[in-house]
């Protein structure tokens, strides 16, 4: 019992045990169901994660985010030896401390712990809703059928197509049964700095001035698109506007025109599917579910722009590419 | 603890599922909810949630989303998700003022190296006590201990977790070991 490997034997009959613990957990799909109902259901300035737009950045997510709750309490059992360097995510722009005249987020948790979470309650109980929402799919389709004849169901909804730079907007159907679920990435995409994204595309790339370097970006396709990625934010550029790159099923509230600079442009103020078209044709990349978005030309470069939650912000975004 | 999995395939696909969650693709968050519930279920609930883990877990990961902007790209989701889940857990077993009991139950499942029946339940006599012992460890001393062999975090992460440096944990962990030793050796002889 006192021999020297005995350490191990602990250490192996701890891990054991660990295995053995049973601990209640509910169905994975069913927490994520719950969380997303609850991000959905809060006010839309806070629900993204760091709208970087000045009139929408509530105190919130974003300014002071980096340490979401590292900032608060040291969860450390005791008072000693706990420091704030191991923060891995508190990051340059936290100013520690700072932020006692605005409403840090922490100050928006009720001391301590939030009351009754809302799980199912609500106007967007997940599951419920989305078995609603597939029933009013499903019983328009029936009734468009019916109506139509034996025209193909997702189509005759459409009630108007319209192609505009690089994109193809099917207008008046159903959004569709809104896809949940990883959304896949495009034809070999793959991240790069910005210089590789240069130099490996055919057309030339403009950079948001309003939002400075972007966080990620990414080539796909063998470089018919790039993706630049800012919190909240999410920067499409494609080559070439003679062919359809995405498509866009949405309902209500319609598309907006607008202008960005001299270009024409569109306003999606709904969240709406969203459909890669890859360029070698084949199977259309699996749709995704995107944000409200404003697409509009730079000579033959199509944009989308997809994250701003409204259009004076979009626009400004938009017209500050350089 | 199958969910738990630190390979570089992993450690990719969080990555592409936090860039499209930071562009509001609250699919793509599913997806990163979906992974890490229960790490983040048992977690809550081995440092203290006790049956409140359910609503710790989700209040947490409602806060991870809107915080993710904060999220450093390139270090590791896991640790930085479950920091937040300790730190709800903290707040709801300080703002109870309870104690932060660990939670969870012996599942009945035979142990793979047990022989027969007589190991068996020698086997699960031992865990009975060993985790009696984890159980009334100090807390400072029982979370580093959970960490490292319940959620069989490393010690980094386990640093980063309960927000304390990485010679802490070691220390803690070491002090915790010597007095679960002391334990069992008490109830073997």
């Amino acid at each position: 019992m006192t021999s020297p490997d005995e350490p191990d034997d602990l250490e192996s009959g701890l891990l054991a045990l660990g295995e053995s613990l049973d601990v209640p957990v509910p169905p994975p799909a069913d927490v994520a169901a719950a969380v997303r109902a609850r991000l959905e259901a809060l006010p839309a300035a806070q629900r993204h994660p760091l709208p970087p737009s000045p009139q929408t950045a509530p105190p919130g997510p974003g300014s002071e985010g980096a340490a979401p709750d590292p900032a608060s309490p040291d969860p450390g059992s005791s008072g000693s030896g706990e420091s704030a360097p191991a923060d891995p995510d508190a990051p340059g722009r936290a100013s520690p401390g700072s932020g006692p005249s605005r409403p840090a987020p922490g100050s928006r948790r009720p001391r301590g712990f939030p009351p009754a979470p809302v799980r199912r309650a609500g106007r967007t109980a997940r599951p419920g809703a989305r078995v609603r929402r597939r029933v009013v799919v499903a019983v328009v389709a029936v009734m468009v059928a019916l109506f139509f004849g034996a025209t193909p169901v997702g189509r005759a909804a459409v009630a108007e197509i319209l192609r505009f730079a690089g994109i193809e907007l099917r207008i008046g159907g159903e959004p569709g049964p809104l896809p949940s679920g990883m959304p896949s990435p495009l034809p070999g995409e793959e991240r790069v700095t910005l210089q590789q994204a240069r130099e490996r595309v055919a057309f030339p790339l403009g950079v948001p001035a309003a939002l400075g370097e972007p966080q990620d970006v990414r080539v796909g396709d063998g470089g018919r698109v790039v993706s630049m990625l800012w919190p909240g934010v999410r920067l499409d550029q494609y080559d070439g506007t003679l062919d359809i790159v995405f498509r866009k099923d949405l309902g209500e509230p319609w598309p907006e025109e607008t202008v960005v600079g001299n270009s024409h442009a569109w306003w999606i103020p709904a969240k709406h599917a969203l459909t890669y078209r890859p360029r070698a044709g084949g199977p259309e990349v699996e749709s995704r579910l995107s944000g409200p978005t404003l697409i509009w030309q730079r000579g033959q470069v199509g944009l989308r722009l997809e994250g701003p939650a409204d259009l004076d912000r979009a626009r400004e975004i938009a017209e500050s590419v350089r | 603890m199958k969910s738990v999995r630190t390979s570089e395939g992993v450690q990719t696909d969080d990555d592409e599922a936090i860039a499209r969650s930071l562009a509001g693709d609250l699919s793509a968050y599913e997806v990163l909810v979906t992974r890490y519930s229960m790490l983040a279920h048992r977690t809550a609930a081995m440092l203290g949630a006790g049956d409140e883990a359910e609503d710790v877990v989700q209040e947490a990961f409602v806060k991870a989303y809107r915080h993710l902007a904060g999220f450093r790209r390139d270090a590791p989701f896991r640790p930085w998700l479950l920091r937040i889940v300790a730190n709800e857990t903290h707040n709801l077993t300080r703002s109870r003022g309870r104690r932060a009991d660990l939670a969870g139950k012996l599942t009945d499942l035979d142990p793979p190296e047990a022989e027969g029946p007589e190991d068996a339940a020698v086997t699960t006599d031992r865990r009975t006590r060993l985790l009696e012992a984890v159980r009334t460890l100090p807390e400072r001393e029982r979370h580093p201990v959970v960490c490292r062999y319940f959620l069989q975090l490393s010690e980094a992460e386990t640093a980063q977790v309960l927000g304390i440096p990485v010679g802490t944990v070691k220390s803690r962990t070491s002090r915790g070991l010597a007095r679960l030793r002391e334990e069992v050796d008490r109830d073997l002889t």
